[in-house]
């Protein structure tokens, strides 16, 4: 890419501090009258779907201590792989108490990018809170699918590293999916 | 296909910026793994123009109570969302939070020991138009002590949070406002290493809307990632 002077840079981050819900789910912290409802709270609300599954987690810190400041949003096609307006992401923030995530949603299908290359089932997922100056961004993979031909795992190539991007089956229907922001399970954050 | 512009790291704030104590157990160790754009990154969220309020993105009044107004200085915060060619992107989501006059969020956590307004909640939202412009109606924020190296103050700032065509584009910011003595002392700014980009987070006062002679304006543009058009062989163009 030539720099010119009609080429400009991207504005720089900043943290989103400790009070992000005042302004991203205001209804989650009792600011009822303002907005109707807050965005994302429900991926594909527009569908009914019977195969609901559930995504659990925590976002741990360097000490190890689950975080409950941070908020989390998530990007992903629908069952067949397609990416659709208006549905698919979410935003979400850790339980107060129990510190621990809980994303409902269908689980997204195989997609073929416009290069033709292949791509396991999979989330992607942006993490902000206070201390985090710029948001971090990974993905969600499922244990249960095939990950031996995903064109983004096989850039990562270490199996260590690859398995912090798996979410551990439960059942059917539930999965675990932690994050570590440091530390020897550190997650593997892309730049996107 | 289309691929988003690479990030030049050398114009964002350093993940793990000692200055600022937060970042410490928070910024992971290693570095990015830089991955092409695939469709995942190039699609996002788009959100309907019919969920914004009239009143959603003028904060003097979405939140008072009997006709009452906030406490404070009446402001405007206008600019344009644009690509990295200065392309005005349409659709833009602008989520926005702030402290009021005194310095306090309403929120339960602020600890501040100053009043709440209660005609101020301190959140807006937008969505751009064909010309990328936005607008703001707003009280001018305080300043306000928060624990870092003991006590210290962040400058007068607006929180950011802009979607634009594609998950790739997220950005969160904060805006600064020109003038404020306290910009050069605050490590979160200064977690950026380029003066130019630490530059372009603060708003600069624009005296060219007619009605800044009821209340000051200031100007802030927002830069999302623009895209690279790459094509490959012997593969049409769209699904
Ligand atoms: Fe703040």
């Amino acid at each position: 890419m030539k720099h010119s002077d009609n080429f400009f840079d991207e504005t720089p981050f900043q943290t989103a501090g400790p009070f992000l819900h005042i302004g991203c789910s205001p209804n989650l912290i009792g600011i009822n009258n303002i907005f109707k409802n807050d965005l994302g709270v429900f991926p594909f609300e527009k569908e009914k779907h019977s195969n609901i599954i559930s995504i659990s987690g925590s976002v741990f810190d360097g000490n190890s201590e689950a975080l409950n400041d941070v908020m989390i949003e998530t990007w992903q096609c629908n069952d067949k792989g397609e990416y659709l307006d208006g549905q698919g992401f979410a935003r979400f923030v850790p339980n107060e108490e129990t510190k621990k995530f809980t994303l409902k949603t269908i689980k997204p299908g195989a997609v073929i990018g416009l290069d033709g290359k292949f791509q396991s089932p999979h989330i992607l997922m942006s993490i902000s809170s206070r201390g985090i100056n710029m948001n971090l961004n990974t993905r969600i993979y499922f244990e249960d699918d095939d990950l031996s031909n995903d064109t983004t795992l096989s850039i990562i190539n270490q199996k260590d590293k690859i398995n912090t991007l798996i979410a551990k089956k439960i059942d059917k229907f539930n999965y675990i999916f932690d994050v570590y922001l440091q530390g020897n399970k550190e997650t593997v954050f892309l730049d996107i | 296909m289309k691929s988003l512009i690479r990030r030049n790291f050398d114009k964002q704030p350093i993940a793990n910026y000692p200055d600022y104590k937060s970042s410490s157990l928070r910024a992971p160790k290693n570095k990015k793994i830089y991955i092409p754009s695939s469709i995942s990154e190039i699609s996002g969220p788009k959100f309907n123009k019919n969920i914004i309020g009239k009143l959603d993105n003028d904060l003097t009044l979405n939140y008072s109570h009997n006709n009452k107004v906030p406490i404070g200085q009446k402001i405007i915060v206008h600019g344009k969302i644009v690509d990295q060619y200065y392309k005005p992107i349409e659709g833009a989501l602008i989520e926005i939070w702030q402290a009021n006059a005194s310095g306090k969020y309403l929120h339960p956590n602020d600890q501040n020991d100053v009043p709440i307004d209660p005609n101020f909640c301190g959140s807006g939202r937008y969505i751009t138009s064909s010309n990328g412009y936005y607008e703001f109606r707003t009280i001018q924020p305080g300043a306000y002590p928060y624990p870092n190296r003991g006590i210290e103050w962040r400058p007068m700032h607006i929180h950011f949070s802009i979607f634009g065509k594609s998950f790739g584009q997220r950005l969160i910011t904060q805006m600064y406002f020109q003038g404020d003595p306290l910009i050069k002392l605050c490590p979160m700014i200064n977690s950026i290493p380029n003066k130019k980009a630490k530059k372009s987070l603060i708003g600069s006062l624009d005296l060219s809307l007619s009605e800044t002679d009821k209340l000051l304006a200031y100007k802030f543009d927002i830069i999302l990632r623009g895209y690279n058009q790459t094509f490959f062989e012997n593969r049409k163009e769209g699904l």
